[in-house]
């Protein structure tokens, strides 16, 4: 099965994005998201503006786990919470993995959300991304 | 709700081909330095600052999570994930 991604001019480059849907019960999120596919990205993380855009409080992360490690992100060290109970729709394609969502809030990030090689992993999907055709879609093996 | 949800989506990355596709203008508009929230393939809000235009939105009575908001960075620049 295949799942067509996009590919656009975004931030100095050709970058292979996905659109889905996440979902989450606690906290409550349900919000459709522009995510950049990075296999040099170990982690799914979402990004402040979506975050922000979501208004989910930093009080309503409180129950989340804690990520131990901090996370080099948007030109700093910044520590996360991990979604672990989540939905993401592509379409009719319904999946999850752990998103990494940062807890402090660093001044001027425009950091997009990254869908990184932990969901390629969880999913069994691999990547296919052809710049020069404009071509990438997920492929679930 | 199936369907009101993939509508959702169409709807979303509707916007983000709009968005992806029309940066130049956007910035030949004045738009440079700023986030952008982008509905039915035209800006409704923008402003250097998001909270400003997620609240600017939320006036227009939009749900800003359902909204497509993205950043208009300067044409050169190049972000590293």
């Amino acid at each position: 099965m295949r799942l067509p991604l996009q590919v656009y001019f975004f931030a100095g480059g050709l970058r292979a994005m996905v659109h889905f849907l996440l979902q989450s019960e606690n906290p409550h999120i349900f919000a459709p998201v522009r995510a950049i596919v990075d296999t040099g990205s170990p982690i799914t993380i979402l990004g402040l503006p979506d975050l922000k855009k979501m208004r989910v409080s930093q009080l309503k992360l409180k129950d989340l786990e804690s990520r131990k490690e901090t996370i080099s992100y948007g030109g700093g060290q910044v520590r996360a919470k991990i979604l672990r109970d989540n939905k993401i729709k592509i379409g009719e394609f319904e999946c999850s993995v752990p998103i990494q969502i940062p807890v402090e809030e660093i001044k001027d990030c425009s950091q997009p959300t990254i869908l990184g090689v932990d969901f390629l992993i969880e999913n069994k999907l691999s990547l296919f991304f052809d710049p020069t055709k404009k071509e990438a879609y997920f492929e679930q093996s | 709700m199936e369907n009101q949800e993939l509508q959702l989506l169409k709807n979303f990355e509707s916007d983000s081909k709009w968005f992806h596709e029309n940066m130049d203008m956007l910035r030949e508009k004045n738009f440079t330095g700023k986030f952008v929230a982008i509905k039915e393939s035209k800006p409704i809000a923008a402003n250097e600052d998001l909270d400003v235009v997620i609240n600017n939105i939320s006036k227009k009575g939009e749900n800003p999570s359902l909204v497509f908001i993205e950043f208009v960075h300067p044409k050169g620049f190049t972000l590293l994930l």
